[in-house]
């Protein structure tokens, strides 16, 4: 180990204190036995300035500051143990007595038997670290400020979103209160909201429509679609669409308003309004010029169709009387379902041209092995009507024996099978037509009296069309309609000189006549109307009476003069009066002997 | 007369020296002049009509740059654990250097102030977390060295549990 000299200080006296001068600092050595401090060399001013000018002077110096005074305690290991340890006390700072603070290091150690004790003043080195901690402190606060102000937007926008989900429920809620039933449409046509009313209206439900095309998502019609498409593809102003037909379980008709979303451009916000009730008042309104499946508007039809309601209310037996193709059947059809019975079977039998026994088996049923063929039991057509309506076309052609057991049926109301003996009990109404004058077929001979007043307890009577030709463009448009839809092709109406030729045609197979005309017409038709040329050639080749003579018979004008009218209106000819008329040649002249006219 | 030591203990930036130089001086700065090493300062209350001399020692903020020495905490009779209520890091600091002065102290009191009340809209400690530290048996107050306010408490509170928790009054240094 180094020996040191006993006395540094006055080894080379001036070289020390110039280096304790260079490195601001003062040293003691520490009194063995007093535990007191000595100053060694020539303090600097600072020291001085703190404690007072004192060389050489022995010191307390845990007086001067509580901080040496605690360091102080804690280093006497150093002083005790090995030489050449040190223990520094970290800085601590003390007022310079100027005003303003100074910053202090001391320094235990001890050189062979010497406990020295060293007290720096940190200078510009110090300084320099004091200024980069700060900068960093300063750097890590602001930072701090940052971060929180960036917390503090997050949070605040965090809210406004909040805020406004709030609002978008309150709205929601709002429109699911108000029962308002609205889809909107985003730009590609995809539904991106419907409100509960209307996925109730539409008979569907969220996951159905939402996302989806609407075209594809939404229950409407083939010419219903497009007519919306066009709605939302105009700029048109009146954007409303409808009433449109809904089928589902719960068929109904809305209507849509389609609103351009004014924020979104592009998207469209759908309100849908359920006009059902409204759809239904109307039709009972239009009821009067068309009833069941009975077009017509003319005062003969409404007395028809408010005869129909009259008889379906009673459960009589009905004969409906009229010409080949009035649509007697049609009526039979109208009062079954507008009767109590509407739930029950409607059954329609044409007696027409049938045997006695084909007829009775017909019409009553049979047991096995009651005559050859007969391999099964069979039910006949009024078992099968039970409960409902048999329609009985042609009766006035039913032979002799089928109305004498037809009577009792109607009677008795009960049947017996062909080979059985036991009647079996029918609840079934009958409703007849005849194309006869059933009256005189009871003069005849050919039809029975009392069966006749059995069927005949109600009556009604339908006009041929030529007698409500007022109704042909009611008719005619109806049938166009309805061969359109069935067939797919896009014509719009009449021509006013197709209409004007159907108008001035006689119709001799009435109703019936006219559909076929319509149907035979739809087919040549190229156009969006029809054209006479593509009217059926009878109906163009008849000669065009001018519209101010277009010949309507009066319907209260009794038949002998219309049979008068007709053949004068013909100059004689039988033929033509019978055209004119609307009856075969037959039958003309059948009536023409039978109202006693003479043809010449 | 009776003298205690009292260590300022703290994250850096709380408001040591602030509450000090309140508690001292009555004097408060805005401008940040971090602490490197410590300052002593000196006060004196009046505890149950006795006069204890507080010697403060305001420590340097721990942080990575500094971390607190044991040597500086000996012979301390208590300690103050000063919390910044706009930073919730230096709940966590507080909470380690409470470790660490228990260790080199032992069981001395210790009361603990959450400073800058004054602006308590910008508080990022909760009362949740408050409660929890209150029922791990810390004394926590609020205050402000801005305002002054819950100052000269802090002090006397932590004095008179020094006082009332030191057997003879022999022990002043
Ligand atoms: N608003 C407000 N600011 C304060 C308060 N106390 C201190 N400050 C500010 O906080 C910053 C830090 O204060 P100091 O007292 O230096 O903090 P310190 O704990 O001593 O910091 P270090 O010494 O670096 O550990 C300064 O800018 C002060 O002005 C207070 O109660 N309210
Ligand atoms: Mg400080």
């Amino acid at each position: 180990m180094k020996s040191w000299p006993d006395n540094l200080a006055l080894h080379n006296e001036s070289l020390f204190n110039a280096v304790l001068s260079t490195l601001d600092m003062v040293v003691f050595e520490r009194e063995e036995d007093s535990a007191e401090f000595r100053l060694q060399g020539l303090p600097p001013d600072w020291w001085c300035m703190w404690v007072g000018p004192a060389n050489g002077t022995v010191l307390d110096l845990g007086q001067c500051s509580p901080f040496l005074r605690d360091y102080l305690v804690g280093a006497h290991p150093i002083w005790g143990g090995q030489s050449g340890v040190t223990e520094k006390s970290g800085p601590w700072t003390e007022p310079d007595r100027q005003g303003g603070t100074m910053t202090l290091e001391a320094t235990a150690l001890s050189i062979g038997s010497k406990k020295l004790l060293l007290i720096e003043r940190l200078g510009s080195g110090f300084e320099q670290m004091h200024a980069i901690v700060q900068r960093a402190r300063d750097k890590m606060l602001a930072e701090d400020v940052t971060a929180k102000s960036h917390r503090k937007a997050e949070t605040s926008l965090m809210g406004q979103l909040e805020a406004s989900e709030r609002t978008k429920d309150d709205a929601l809620a709002l429109l699911q209160h108000l029962r308002l039933a609205a889809l909107v449409l985003d730009e590609r046509g995809c539904i991106t909201f419907a409100s509960d009313r209307g996925l109730e209206m539409l008979g569907l439900v969220a996951k159905q429509v939402i996302g989806q095309v609407w075209e594809q998502a939404l229950p409407f019609q083939r010419q219903d679609r497009s007519m919306i498409r066009e709605v939302i593809d105009a700029s048109s102003t009146d954007r409303t669409v409808g009433p449109l037909y809904i089928e589902g379980p719960h068929p109904s008709w809305v209507e849509l308003e389609i609103h351009r979303d004014p924020r979104h451009l592009g998207r469209q916000i759908v309100v849908l309004s359920d006009r059902t009730e409204l759809h239904t008042l109307r039709q009972a309104l239009s009821e009067q010029a068309s009833f069941h499946d009975l077009v017509g508007k003319s005062p003969t039809m409404l007395r028809t169709y408010q005869l129909v309601r009259d008889v379906a209310q009673v459960d009589t037996t009905v004969l409906i009387e009229g010409e080949t193709g009035t649509g007697k059947e049609l009526i039979a059809r109208a009062i079954h379902f507008s009767s109590a019975r509407k739930q029950k079977p409607f059954i329609a039998t044409n007696c027409a041209g049938l045997t006695d026994s084909i007829l009775t088996s017909q019409l009553f049923g049979h047991k096995r092995g009651s005559f050859t063929g007969a391999v099964n039991d069979q039910q006949g057509l009024f078992e099968a009507a039970e409960g409902g309506t048999l329609f009985l076309d042609e009766i006035g052609d039913i032979p002799p024996q089928v109305q004498t057991a037809l009577l009792r049926v109607l009677q008795e109301k009960e049947i017996t099978r062909l080979g059985e003996a036991k009647p079996r009990k029918v609840d079934v109404r009958v409703v007849a037509a005849t194309h006869h004058n059933l009256s005189e077929d009871v003069v005849r001979g050919s039809f029975r009296a009392d069966l006749l007043y059995r069927i005949r307890i109600a009556r009604v009577q339908l006009s041929p069309l030529r007698e409500r030709r007022e109704d042909i463009p009611l008719l005619a448009q109806s049938f166009l309609g309805q061969i359109c839809t069935a067939t797919g092709k896009r014509i719009e109406r009449l021509n006013p000189d197709a209409l004007r030729l159907l108008m001035s045609h006689a119709w001799p197979g009435n109703v019936r006549e006219l559909k076929s005309a319509i149907e035979f017409a739809v087919i040549s038709c190229k156009a969006k109307e029809v054209l006479p040329i593509d009217l059926p050639p009878e109906i163009i080749s008849a000669p065009v009476i001018p519209s101010s003579s277009v010949w309507i018979p009066l319907p209260n004008r009794d038949e002998k003069s219309r049979f008068l009218a007709a053949l004068s209106d013909a100059k004689g000819n039988r033929t033509e009066a019978a055209r004119r008329l609307g009856v075969s040649r037959a039958t003309f002249y059948r009536r023409l002997v039978e109202l006693d006219i003479d043809p010449r | 007369m009776m003298q205690k030591k009292i260590c300022m203990l703290g994250g850096f930036a709380v408001g040591k020296t602030s509450l000090v130089r309140r508690f001292v001086s009555n004097v408060f700065s805005d401008h940040y002049r971090t602490t490197i090493g410590v300052t002593v300062e000196k006060k004196s209350v009046k505890v149950d009509d006795r006069d204890v001399t507080l010697v403060l020692w305001d420590l340097y903020g721990e942080d990575e740059f500094q971390r607190v020495r044991d040597s500086y905490l000996r012979g301390s009779a208590g300690y103050i654990l000063v919390m910044d209520g706009t930073r919730k890091a230096t709940l966590d600091t507080a909470i380690a250097l409470q470790q660490t002065a228990a260790k080199a102290v032992g069981a001395v009191p210790f009361v603990s102030i959450i400073n800058k009340a004054d602006v308590r809209s910008e508080w990022e400690i909760d009362e949740g977390v408050i409660e929890q530290l209150r029922e791990g048996g810390w004394t926590v107050l609020f205050g402000s060295a801005k305002l002054g306010q819950g100052v000269e408490e802090l002090f006397v509170k932590l004095a008179t549990q020094i006082v009332q928790t030191s057997p003879i009054p022999s022990d002043s240094l």
